[in-house]
């Protein structure tokens, strides 16, 4: 037997890939859109849509209540700012729950590692969360306002010109919420992005937002003016609520002539929860 | 009851850094009664009910039991290790119970040393002494029904948060009904019906809201018995 060497090498057909590599901005942008879907359950189990699709039928409810008491009555009882202040306190309930799904879920299940083995960046990654979770949260508070201008345009006694000064307090409204989601998210995100467990992630959020208002109201009733039209300041629903008072002559709560202050307050809560986000994706592990 | 069954849920609980999560709050309630107590020219009356009421057993009580309440089964479930539990030849009813007992445990501690603490600075015994025995009755009510949500729902944080904030804060100053099936009035009543403070803002009736809160606990305790003897282990929730 002459020995003729019988391994042979099969070409199998192995090829490189030669498409187009769509790169950063498009995993950016992917990753936004299945955040914001995630945010409504969109494309999940229907157990994962019902509380904030819940949620926000029921804020769309609310308006259209509203439509009708304002259409009713004749004085309006509440305008398009006005639900921007009055369902802050709803909208904190929505971040603290979708927060942590949108970051802790990834930690929990060391997912960040995988997304930042692609061209994303850990800040692409850490701005498209957010990004993410202020629109969601925009959402939240643009589908009353839509329903309350479907309601009052359609109910206008004025004719055109009615329906074009509901629009201009649609914008004004919808500023507004833009300025709210931002606020929101920017503070809802740095803290769930510290831990991979969905409860403490959302222990810490709720807790900032429902122990700084009593902790807000007693700083109120033991200062004098100045002390108490600045105590607002500490807790989030009345800092939006501040705000609005002085953009848009809206809010409940009295914030005197400080009202620059609340706006640059609002100003410096979103970059440093902006910066502590990118900070905290420096590293994979908390 | 189970003692090993509570010494290990008590360590997966306060262990390492975990027991440093439930500290803020009661520095904040004793940090704010020591300023307000200090201010000068204003009388207790005035913050007694924000601190007590507003702060004390409306938010640091629930969202201490919500935490506790939901992560002493919550957490196993989460993690898997449920099924070393439930493997063990123990009645399920004796697994519920003794996690009760850890949550209702540290939730009274973490919750009522504090409040009277606050009592105490701001001078009334019996303010204490009923803030205490408030704290003992909204923290079993809470903790069972929080645990009992840990295991019939997916996300226990969410639904009880939901709870918390929008029935029992927002949806009781609309409806007086719902005040009934509020927790928190329950221990607010049940605290003032032994302190005989104006401190607290009581609304419910002490009778119906002992009652009410026993059903509470009474059916979150069989409610997760019942769910947990036909536990289906899933993966993590999509």
């Amino acid at each position: 037997m002459p020995d003729t060497p019988t391994g042979v090498i099969h070409d199998i057909g192995y090829q490189r890939y030669e498409g187009p590599r769509l790169g950063r901005g498009y995993a950016t942008r992917s990753l936004f859109t299945r955040n914001v879907r995630a945010a409504y359950g969109l494309g999940r189990s229907a157990w994962a849509k019902v509380l904030p699709i819940g949620l926000l039928a029921a804020a769309s409810i609310a308006a259209l209540i509203l439509v009708v008491v304002n259409t009713q009555l004749p004085i309006e009882v509440i305008d398009y700012v006005g639900i921007a202040s009055t369902f802050t306190y709803a909208a904190t309930v929505f971040v603290a729950v979708v927060a942590p799904e949108l970051v802790s879920t990834d930690l929990r299940n060391n997912l960040v590692a995988l997304y930042l083995s692609r061209p994303l960046r850990p800040r692409d990654y850490a701005l498209a969360k957010l990004a993410a979770l202020a629109t969601a949260t925009f959402v939240m508070f643009a589908g009353p306002m839509v329903v309350l201008f479907l309601g009052m345009a359609f109910s206008t006694d004025n004719g055109f010109a009615g329906v074009i000064e509901e629009f201009g307090g649609l914008l004004a409204g919808l500023a507004a919420a833009a300025i709210h989601a931002a606020v929101l998210a920017a503070i809802a995100l740095p803290f769930a992005s510290l831990t991979g467990r969905r409860v403490f992630a959302t222990g810490m959020i709720i807790a900032v937002s429902l122990l700084t208002a009593p902790i807000s109201a007693i700083l109120q009733t033991l200062s004098e003016d100045a002390g108490g039209q600045l105590a607002g300041l500490i807790n989030p629903v009345n800092l939006l609520n501040g705000v609005d008072r002085w953009l848009f002559d809206g809010g409940v709560f009295d914030v005197g002539p400080y009202g620059a202050v609340y706006g640059l307050v609002s100003l410096l809560v979103i970059a440093v929860g902006t910066a502590c986000t990118l900070l905290r994706y420096r590293k994979v592990k908390p | 009851m189970n003692t090993t069954v509570m010494a290990l849920t008590a360590r997966a609980l306060l262990g390492r850094r975990r027991v440093l999560l439930l500290l803020p709050m009661p520095l904040v309630l004793i940090g704010m009664t020591l300023i307000g107590s200090t201010a000068s020219g204003v009388e207790a009356s005035e913050w007694g009910p924000t601190v007590f009421g507003n702060l004390g057993l409306s938010v640091i009580l629930p969202l201490t039991a919500l935490i506790v309440g939901s992560s002493v089964l919550g957490l196993e479930i989460d993690d898997g290790t449920i099924t070393h539990l439930l493997t063990k030849p123990l009645p399920r009813s004796e697994i519920i119970l003794s996690k009760l007992c850890v949550a209702w445990l540290v939730t009274t501690v973490a919750t009522g040393v504090p409040l009277a603490v606050s009592a105490l600075i701001a001078g009334s015994g019996a303010l204490a002494v009923g803030l205490v025995a408030g704290a003992l009755l909204g923290s079993l009510a809470y903790c069972a029904l929080f645990l009992a949500l840990s295991v019939i729902s997916k996300r226990p944080v969410a639904v009880g948060l939901v709870y918390i904030m929008l029935w029992e804060n927002l949806l009781v100053g609309f409806v007086d009904g719902a005040r009934v099936f509020s927790v928190q009035q329950h221990a607010t009543s049940f605290a003032n019906a032994i302190a005989q403070s104006d401190m607290l803002n009581d609304t419910v009736p002490v009778v119906t809201a002992m009652i009410v809160a026993a059903v509470f606990v009474g059916v979150g305790t069989v409610g997760a018995t019942m769910k947990l003897r036909s536990f289906g282990l899933t993966g993590e929730a999509t």
